[in-house]
């Protein structure tokens, strides 16, 4: 929007806006970052000394290594899984011409509900009478199943914004149901499908509590590993493991951003 | 082409069970987690692979948590042992989530104490280590030391007390204790629940879980809680001047349990684990690196270590064990009044 | 191909995996809060609606969830607005940090609000030296305490739902209403929000409900003695094995949760079409 037309004293509350909602944002994640270089036992902040032992005993103990890259499959998968389950429903959804669309809609979103440990439980009861012990696979729906809620919300919100007539043109402009699809519908929805891929991923790498109760030996992900750490015997290894993934996250994200301009991505 | 869709229906059902196929010759239990599963590696596990060359699979998960596991997977059970601290066995050899134990089949049953393998035949696994309840100080910031439960009540410490919600298998048991000593009993925990009250109102605060109780004595000028024996040594470890005795009206013992969970194929390799969690040279370990008091009476510790349990005929004597069945029939209840009791 | 084969031939999926791997299990699970040693009762729902204790635990948890809704779209709408109207760069930025909270555990950030606001901790020690607080005043265990953290964590859904839908606002339509003699203000009340109110519903949709549900950051900040239903639910579940009782309580949850919902989506889907 042209910048003439922004008064002076909004960008001033903007600034100020903008300065306080990081520093809250970011708040608890000072505190682990500078909790991750205690020299001491103790979780506390300002942090006492200075040292990389935490650095250390993190980095040479296989089972951090492992729980995150069991997590990082499972998330991976479950983006996939969730957003195209998620968001061919949403746009079903969006097309109100199934009989009670609204109905639907609030069964896509029930998931969201209920307590996971509730659903955790029932789904342990479940799996094990129909299909035995539980495996990958079993955690792999489940945070399939409490993440398409994400994607069906973010996809129909941002679809309710684009114009409906896009797609009756390209029908009458002769387009088939999948270049419609394709070439109309989806890119109309990708920023709500961007967002609910990105929740999803989310969703399930911080998962906890389906993770704790779907749980076999050698199937641990690392908020399970995490929680457990803070359960048992609490130190500042965990604030060094979040430090990690803060500084893969930035990295990893202005990496995305050199190789697929996700500037562009985002302005779209 | 059957034979194709018959393989293909079996790799299906195996990626779906995560069933290994050589599975007769290992074991899945559960530990703690952290340094306690350390131990628990170095003083059970290590010995039994080396000894039995079977492998044995840990599933890091606290007694409730394991417990509701074990419960809804009642089909399918995973694990073959499974370790409590709070009391589960109870309702889990109730509801035959657990096998019998024949004691003969335990070399080392005989070498336990009577308190700790009376339930086998009902399906509740032996006792493997005691935690004793008593008073977690702080030696240094604390102006006098403890002596007794009495003195939880001295209004000079109200504000710097941490209690622990009785959903809290510790919790529970110092708050038996608590009511015990302020003439309440197991039929009427009133006394008890006034008495919390009364120190919540002089400023003392209350919290679910062990890592909160170092943080209030870490960072917020915590003096002194009912608590574990073993979490003193945890406290002490990690560079905290905490001192744990033993109450003078007495010393609530919780016990951790190694039981045999019932429907699952490999009973007697599981046998010969609980038997070796129950030995000597098990218990004597747990005791060095955990400071939990041995059940095994032909258990030895040096006088460091025998200074912080509760060690030998005598010291095991002085414990108190709340009767669990009457816990157990109660603890619904009680947690109800405690929440309300405690509600903000 | 019929268009309506094609939507159910989309929804399909979907549906059946939260028919089979959802509903079915849930079913099972909260079956058991009629379940009684007698047959079917209702002793569980009547011990809750008839105790003060668990009302007002029940009242509690949709009052801050309330509360965390409407502090999150106040800051979640201006926030989502800067973060589509700035330049690439420092919209990368925002982005950024807007997501940051939410790659480290929910356990691990609590924690991280846990050594802030205890006793000791920086904010209460700050209040003090001003002479805002007296000397065992602690956030810990407040229902400011509990509504701090889960903003927190709640309000990069906001946000980011809300970004989506402004993001796909013309510009021009602003433009014009400024050069049409509108204030910033009024553009933002006539214009921008208006448009971006399916985002502000999504987000709401998504923050009330994860509100009510959630228990990490309740339980750790509030303490035990400001439960909600959440807490109470896993505590029904792994402490005092009372997996009846925990159903009936989700039972409760579910309805409350849709009593207040319902009217909500009645109310913005008139509004939009």
């Amino acid at each position: 929007m042209a910048s003439f037309l922004v008064p002076s004293w909004v960008r001033l509350a903007a600034r100020i806006f903008i300065v306080v909602t990081v520093i809250f944002l970011l708040a608890p994640l000072v505190v682990v970052v500078g909790v991750s270089f205690s020299e001491s036992q103790f979780i506390a902040f300002p942090p006492d000394g200075l040292s990389l032992r935490w650095y250390q005993t993190v980095l040479s103990d296989t089972v951090y290594t492992s729980a995150f890259w069991t997590s990082i499959r499972i998330a991976l998968l479950v983006t996939v899984s969730a957003t195209l389950l998620g968001g061919a429903a949403a746009i079903a959804l969006h097309r109100r011409m199934l009989p009670g669309s609204a109905f639907l809609a609030t069964f896509f979103l029930s998931p969201l509900v209920l307590p996971t440990i509730i659903y955790a439980i029932g789904m342990l009861m479940f799996w094990s009478a129909v299909f035995g012990p539980v495996s990958f696979v079993t955690l792999w729906i489940g945070h399939t199943v409490i993440a398409i809620p994400y994607v069906v919300r973010t996809t129909l919100a941002v679809l309710s914004e684009s114009d409906p007539f896009l797609e009756e043109a390209a029908r009458t402009m002769g387009a088939g149901r999948i270049q419609r699809l394709l070439y109309v519908v989806i890119p109309q929805g990708l920023p709500g499908l961007g967002a609910g891929a990105f929740f999803a991923f989310n969703i399930s790498f911080d998962e906890a509590v389906l993770s704790l109760f779907l749980r076999k030996p050698g199937l641990t992900t690392l908020p399970v590993q995490i929680y457990g750490q803070l359960e048992f015997s609490p130190d500042p290894s965990v604030a060094a493991v979040s430090t990690i993934m803060i500084a893969l996250t930035v990295v990893l994200i202005l990496v995305i951003d050199r190789m697929l301009g996700l500037q562009r991505f985002a302005s779209t | 082409m059957k034979y194709r869709i018959a393989s293909a229906a079996v790799a299906v059902s195996a990626v779906l069970s995560g069933t290994a196929f050589a599975q007769d010759k290992t074991l899945t239990i559960n530990s703690f987690g952290g340094a306690y599963e350390q131990a628990h590696r170095t003083c059970v596990i290590d010995p039994f692979e080396k000894e039995t060359g079977a492998k044995v699979q840990i599933v890091t998960a606290y007694s409730a948590d394991a417990f509701a596991q074990l419960r809804a997977q009642k089909d399918a059970p995973q694990f073959d042992i499974i370790n409590f601290s709070g009391g589960q066995e109870i309702v889990g050899a109730a509801e035959g989530l657990l096998s019998p134990i024949d004691a003969s089949k335990l070399s080392n049953a005989g070498d336990l104490y009577d308190f700790a393998k009376a339930n086998l035949a009902k399906g509740e696994g032996p006792a493997y280590s005691i935690a004793a309840i008593g008073l977690v100080y702080d030696s240094v910031k604390s102006p006098k030391a403890p002596t007794g439960w009495k003195d939880l009540l001295d209004p000079a410490l109200s504000e710097h007390l941490v209690l622990t919600d009785i959903s809290n298998g510790y919790g529970m048991l110092g708050f038996l204790m608590l009511n015990q000593s302020e003439g309440g009993t197991l039929d009427n925990i009133q006394p008890g629940l006034d008495a919390v009250s009364k120190l919540l109102e002089a400023g003392a605060i209350v919290v679910s879980t062990s890592p909160e109780i170092q943080q209030e004595f870490a960072q917020n000028d915590a003096w002194i809680a009912p608590y574990a024996s073993d979490y003193a040594y945890t406290l002490r470890k990690a560079g905290l001047t905490a001192k744990f005795v033993q109450g003078s009206e007495g010393t609530p013992a919780s016990f951790i349990t190694s039981n045999l969970v019932a429907n699952r194929p490999n009973q007697e390799l599981a046998l010969k684990f609980i038997d070796i969690s129950i030995s000597k040279a098990a218990q004597e370990c747990f005791a060095e690196a955990l400071r939990y008091s041995p059940t095994n009476s032909k258990a030895e510790l040096s006088g460091e270590v025998a200074a912080d349990v509760a060690y030998g005929e005598e010291g095991v004597k002085g414990l108190i064990r709340f009767d669990p069945a009457k816990i157990e029939a109660n603890r619904k209840a009680w947690v109800e009044a405690w929440n309300k009791t405690i509600a903000q | 191909m019929s268009d309506r084969t094609e939507n159910l031939l989309l929804a399909a999926p979907g549906l059946f995996l939260l028919a089979l791997a959802f509903f079915l299990p849930i079913g099972q699970m909260l079956a058991l809060s009629v379940e009684g040693p007698e047959g079917p009762t209702l002793a569980h729902f009547s011990r809750f609606l008839g105790d003060g204790f668990y009302l007002g635990v029940l009242w509690r948890t949709v009052r801050l969830s309330l509360i965390i809704t409407v502090i999150c779209a106040l800051i979640g709408f201006p926030l989502a607005y800067i973060m589509a109207r700035v330049g690439p760069r420092a919209r990368l930025w925002l982005i950024i940090l807007v997501i940051l909270p939410l790659m480290t555990s929910v356990v691990v950030r609590t924690f991280g609000w846990v050594v802030l606001l205890s006793r000791n901790g920086l904010i209460p020690e700050l209040l003090r030296d001003m002479g805002l607080a007296g000397r065992t005043f602690a956030l810990m265990q407040t229902e400011t305490a509990i509504v701090i953290g889960m903003v927190h964590v709640l309000l990069p859904f906001m946000a980011l739902s809300i970004l989506g839908v402004i993001s796909r606002i013309d510009t021009r339509l602003e433009e014009a209403g400024r050069t049409m003699g509108c204030s910033f203000l009024q553009t933002i009340r006539t214009i921008v929000l208006p448009l971006s109110l399916p985002g502000v519903v999504a987000g709401s949709l998504l923050v009330f409900t994860l509100s009510a549900s959630s228990f990490v950051t309740p339980n750790l900040l509030g303490g035990p003695r400001l439960q909600v239903l959440a807490a109470s639910i896993y505590k029904s579940v792994t402490q005092t094995l009372d997996w009846p009782f925990a159903a009936a309580q989700a039972v409760i949850l579910f309805a409350g949760i849709l009593l207040v919902l319902i009217p909500y989506v009645r109310l913005t889907a008139r509004d939009n079409g």
